[in-house]
């Protein structure tokens, strides 16, 4: 397929590393590497299968000196063509880098390697009384690595957090061979977190260091059938809207259900879809409490049976039926697209109507799965691919619904990725500025541009498919109301449109700036002591400080950043929600950049902030998973007011009183803060003449 | 794992080999191969005509495309989790020979170490949803290779075993006798086994300590209580298959004597070798002939002694007869006839309730010490077979019993791999030996033959406090009195 062989010239240096039988070029092992679990196909010119995680990086540098691109590779259970190599090169094969190092059960931490699967790990985990909380629906076969890749979800993670929340630190090769150990924690911009949901395009983890949790001592399953998907999901609504937090909350339909269960299913006749509701706890009375409003709430809308399971055996039939039933879509047709839409949650009924609607419309069969709680989709359309005309119907379909949940301010992928297949749909998300600033972030870490090439962002001949500047994340489209979602310039508040304008000033006069906000560690009348900072004319976020817009269906709120964080928590007491953070002093905007408390992050759901240039870049949204491009948000964490100006944040809220908190200790040193290469490349992207804070990066960038 | 866990898979895998009839043939997607680049069409009668898969009967390319490469077999498929490759993996077979058959792999012969490394365990199959008979599809993968099946070896081994049956067991008898009268390894370096085509012969019977100088048929024929002249019933037909018959005479002998003591009285079939190695040998024609020859014998019983079931005692043999019908798909007249031949065949694994097992003796049991049950993969697998000698050997074990991890882990044996991949086949025996060792089994109970020389010749090396015994020997030896 490649007319020049790029392999010989650099063979025998990989194959000293690597070993001699494990760097394979025969057609064998090139066709076995050309495929995944999604649609799309490529050839490799080399495969590579590591022995040891310690040979990763000498292959890299090797692969990297002869412009080789490469990208790693696991279990191989992508769904949207991540693992597929588009432009050739190397296939890292890292499943054999399956070794569980360390369960730090006092630090609450495992270190594994990128090959461990993922329910192998929890099975070592069980007989110390942990667990990890991440548990994609393929656990059985994806391995640790592929989850960080991808930023996997699965059905604990409306309670637990994603695949990024529950990663401690990371041992990453750079696409230029360099080692590094990055976690969240560290000073300054979190690189960690960019990593995690980077499918390989940044760069590869070799160790992993995991958060790990007690499994609870109580926990209570229960399955609820309904005769029409809409009354579960409005159940699904009034559960959270109750303030009880479930474990998991998954819905599946009929089809699926069929599918799954064959002969065993069980459900009464008319069951058009059933909840899995599963609650932990440690209070046995609490979560009884909670056990009987949910199947309140249930019955109150027409649930037919609420059927608590009475043993292990039970739970772990109807997780079967839950985890088995896209696999088992394979005894319906040879093929499925597997779609991973997110939408705020109370607009999760609106969302199925639209996808059912495009379902029939294109005369296909899907089965419908639902992260319920996320607002996460999975309609598992089926269909043969040799059938190609209905292929395009699928491939039209499948684009459709995507197209439905941005429309009702949703996003494209909660949890399995961008790959290839939705590359052009990051177009009708994102406008021009934020895919810039992603293909900017890929600069930063991977300027010869090997690292698994033409994934996440699309490229030129799709960019120009795009509708450049339309920012549709979270703006609502035409006729429906759109009272807090944010929707480009117009739905900021003057005083943030006056902050771009004054930087679109600043910028072509070349001033240096200083962002400051109430003052709370950056003090306006010390800033000219700083070295590096004599010459900077202050940006004052104080005016940035209207009422936060609280979505109490959703439970998100938006703040602006120079609003106190201590008044933003008191507008929320008085709506009845808080954030399950301690007690924390300064503005929003400085608690994010400050980096004061790092689990903050794990809150943080969209970002609006201005560039240096005054460019705006709106990021994320009010949906609680989104993995379309790079986790930018949390590169903002730490960022010390160097990569932009935060104009505003959304937050992810819980119902209920705030349990008491004690207050926080802060880290006086907060500042301290020595530049990695990489942060170094990302100033030089986003700022590149320093105009902002300029004495954090000293010296030329 | 517990019980009820299984007993909630069980329904599932039972139906493995009997496609759902009530549920329409084939779905909409469903496309005729018109040029199929896996074979020509005038080599189709080395061939299965059709595939009877769970979801019903299917082409070879179907039943190959039926897998939507979801990857949930994979870390079912020993290979695969021992090398990491996708390559020697149950869904990278199954793509390779859907990419042969699409054309769009162009040389079969770049599949020859991805087919030839499969355990044909179907522990892949039992992990999919969709039941994609990986085994199947690899043999007739392998069926394409060139030269497979018609090496002078195979031809040898099959023809002798089809056409001379006792000229057959007499060269065998002068090979055991080689090894015998002490002549070290002479027997293999003769070349006996090969000569007689079965070099996996050489290798199993390295690992058996006693090889019989009386076969099993032969001592069965002698046995007055079980010729069916002159009798109008039968509770049982014992059928020797070739692993109890030629190497382990005490399993065939101990299955008989099972029989008799929980069901009464019955016959010896006095049947031909099941098939099973010409059909894994890639002589597909013959084990056709193997088949129609049993099934005759079978009829020609059944017309004297009315309904019985067929008892096998090695559970490949009895797993590959319960498939007789997918060898005759394209064949009218047998395909009938097979099915319900096939549909008498019972393993002797699920053929004894535990209330027909008997007791043990307090000697016995004790001198069994701690047992435990290895999964033989074409009971598991093939046959859906894990509760029923379960219930058995809880009873008779007590608490003695206890559940070996990754019990369904393949043994590695499988045939003749230990033979072709002694590499990949004692890693994953390492890996059976140290779950045995993690319970510290005194007593491994399996159910097929090969498994019983593989993990014998395992234990003997790595962990000698331990023997595998055949369920059949076990339950006769454990309940016997003194």
């Amino acid at each position: 397929m490649f007319k020049h062989d790029r392999i010989s010239a650099i063979r025998s240096e990989l194959e000293a590393i690597a070993g001699r039988g494990n760097v394979r070029t025969d057609e064998a092992e090139i066709l076995m590497y050309s495929y995944d679990s999604g649609m799309a196909r490529a050839r490799p010119e080399v495969v590579i299968n590591f022995t040891s995680a310690d040979q990763v990086a000498p292959a890299v540098k090797v692969l990297y000196g002869a412009g080789i691109p490469f990208l790693p590779r696991l279990a191989g259970t992508n769904l949207s063509g991540g693992t597929i190599p588009l432009k050739g090169g190397a296939i890292l094969n890292l499943s054999r880098l399956k070794k569980i190092r360390q369960i730090d059960t006092a630090a609450r931490l495992a270190l594994v390697e990128p090959g461990v699967v993922n329910l192998e790990l929890q099975k070592a985990l069980e007989p110390f009384g942990f667990f990890y909380a991440p548990d994609p629906s393929s656990q059985k076969v994806s391995t640790i690595g592929g989850n960080i890749g991808e930023n996997a979800g699965g059905p604990l993670c409306l309670k637990y957090g994603v695949t990024s929340d529950n990663v401690e630190k990371l041992e990453v090769v750079t696409p230029e061979g360099e080692v590094k150990l990055w976690s969240y924690r560290d000073r300054g911009p979190d690189l960690m977190s960019v990593m995690i949901g980077s499918e390989g395009t940044l760069g590869i983890v070799i160790r992993a260091w995991l958060k790990i949790l007690p499994l609870p001592s109580q926990l209570r399953t229960a399955s609820a059938a309904f005769p029409s998907l809409e009354s579960a999901m409005e159940a699904v609504t009034r559960i959270i809207g109750a303030g009880i937090l479930p474990r998991a909350l998954e819905a599946m339909d009929k089809v699926s259900m069929d599918a799954a269960l064959g002969k065993a299913n069980a459900f009464p006749e008319g069951t058009e879809a059933v909840l899995i509701i599963e609650l932990d706890g440690s209070d046995k009375a609490a979560i009884d409490t909670e056990l009987e409003t949910v199947r309140g709430i249930c019955a109150a809308n027409d649930c037919a049976t609420f059927k608590v399971a009475g043993d292990e055996a039970e739970r772990t039939l109807l997780w079967a039926a839950r985890k088995g039933a896209y696999p088992a879509m394979a005894r319906l047709a040879p093929d499925v697209l597997v779609e991973d839409g997110v939408v705020p949650r109370p607009l999760l009924p609106e969302a199925l109507k639209e996808t059912r609607a495009i379902i029939s419309k294109y005369k296909l069969t899907a089965g419908l799965l639902f992260h319920a709680g996320d607002g996460n989709l999975h309609p598992n359309i089926i269909f043969d691919r040799r059938d190609i005309q209905e292929v395009k119907r699928v491939k039209k379909a499948g684009y459709e619904i995507l197209k439905s949940c941005i429309n009702l301010g949703g996003t494209i992928s909660g949890e399995h990725g961008i790959g290839v297949e939705k590359r052009v749909a990051m177009n009708w998300l994102y406008g021009r500025a934020e895919l810039d600033f992603f293909q900017g972030i890929k600069r930063a870490f991977d300027p010869a541009g090997l690292a698994n090439p033409d994934k996440i962002l699309p490229v030129a001949t799709e960019l120009a498919a795009g509708e450049p500047g339309s920012k549709a994340f979270g703006s609502a489209s035409a006729g429906r109301e759109a009272s807090s979602v944010f929707s480009g310039r117009s739905a900021l508040s003057p005083s943030a449109r006056g902050i771009l304008d004054e930087l679109r000033l600043r910028s072509a006069a070349g001033t240096l700036t200083a962002v400051t906000g109430l003052g709370t560690r950056l003090k306006p009348e010390h800033i000219h002591k700083i070295k590096g900072a004599e010459n900077t004319r202050q940006l004052k976020l104080r005016p940035l400080s209207g009422r936060s817009e609280i979505d109490k269906g959703n439970l998100t709120a938006r703040a602006e950043a120079g609003l106190s964080f201590e008044d933003f928590g008191r507008q929320l007491r008085e709506a009845g929600l808080y954030i399950d953070l301690p007690l924390l002093k300064g503005s929003v905007g400085g608690l994010i950049v400050s980096k004061i408390c790092p689990d903050l992050r794990g809150h943080l759901l969209g970002l609006e902030v201005a560039l240096a240039d005054g460019t705006l870049l709106e990021l994320g949204g009010k949906t609680v998973k989104n993995v379309a491009g790079y986790d930018a948000i949390r590169l903002f964490c730490g960022s010390l007011g160097t990569y932009g100006v935060i104009l505003a944040a959304t937050f992810a809220l819980s119902a209920g009183q705030a349990p008491a908190k004690p207050r926080f200790e802060e880290n006086p040193d907060w500042d301290v803060f020595e530049p990695d290469t990489i942060h170094r490349r990302l100033k030089k992207e986003f700022d590149p003449r320093n105009l902002l804070n300029p004495w954090v990066y000293k010296g030329p960038l | 794992m517990n019980d009820e866990k299984l007993a909630g898979g069980e329904e599932r895998i039972k139906t493995a080999r009997e496609p759902d009839r009530e549920q329409p043939p084939a779905p909409a997607h469903h496309f005729h191969c018109e040029v199929n680049e896996l074979y020509h069409p005038e080599d189709a009668g080395r061939h299965l005509g059709a595939l009877l898969t769970d979801l019903g009967e299917r082409n070879l390319y179907d039943a190959a495309a039926q897998c939507n490469r979801c990857g949930y077999c994979e870390t079912s498929c020993p290979t695969y989790m021992l090398t990491g490759r996708e390559t020697i993996s149950a869904r990278g077979r199954n793509q390779f020979v859907r990419m042969l058959v699409e054309g769009r792999a162009k040389n079969i012969a770049d599949a020859e170490e991805s087919l030839s490394t499969c355990l044909l365990c179907g522990a892949c199959s039992s992990a999919c949803y969709a039941k994609v008979p990986t085994p199947d599809i690899v043999l007739e993968g392998r069926r394409a290779l060139t030269g497979y099946g018609e090496n002078f070896f195979a031809r040898a081994a099959v023809a002798g075993l089809l056409n001379a049956p006792r000229l057959f067991a007499f060269w065998l008898k002068l090979a055991y006798l080689a090894k015998k009268t002490g002549l070290p390894r002479l027997a293999a370096r003769m070349g006996l086994y090969d000569f007689l085509g079965m070099p996996g012969l050489a290798e199993a019977e390295s690992s058996v300590e006693n090889t019989p100088l009386r076969f099993a048929s032969e001592l069965l024929r002698k046995d007055a209580e079980l010729r069916p002249e002159g009798r109008r019933q039968a509770g049982w037909a014992y059928f020797a298959p070739c692993g109890p018959n030629y190497l382990f005479t005490e399993v065939a002998l101990a299955t008989v004597r099972v029989l008799k003591k929980s069901s009464g009285a019955g016959v010896f079939i006095d049947n031909q070798c099941c098939g099973l190695m010409a059909h894994n040998y890639g002589r597909l024609e013959d084990a056709r002939e193997f088949a129609r020859r049993n099934i005759a014998r079978y009829e020609e019983l059944k017309a004297e002694l009315g309904e019985f079931p067929v008892i096998a005692d090695c559970s490949s043999c009895a797993a590959f007869m319960k498939s007789y019908e997918q060898l005759f798909t394209s064949d009218e007249a047998w395909r009938p006839r097979a099915a319900a031949f096939a549909a008498a065949v019972k393993d002797i694994l699920e053929f004894i309730p535990p209330g027909k097992a008997g007791h043990a003796a307090p000697a016995a049991a004790a001198k069994a010490g701690r047992v435990t049950y290895h999964d033989s993969c074409r009971a598991c697998h093939g046959q859906g077979i894990r509760v029923e000698p379960r219930a058995v050997l809880r009873k008779l074990a007590g608490k003695q019993y206890r559940e070996l991890p990754e019990s369904d882990w393949c043994c590695g044996g499988a045939g003749a791999f230990a033979f072709t991949q002694p590499e990949l086949s004692r890693q994953v025996l390492d890996r059976k030996l140290r779950n045995i060792a993690s319970v510290q089994a005194d007593t491994v109970v399996v159910g097929a033959t090969s498994c019983l020389a593989q993990i014998n010749s395992g234990l003997r090396a790595a962990y000698p406090s331990a023997r595998a015994v055949h369920y059949s020997v076990f339950l006769d030896e454990v309940t016997r009195e003194k």
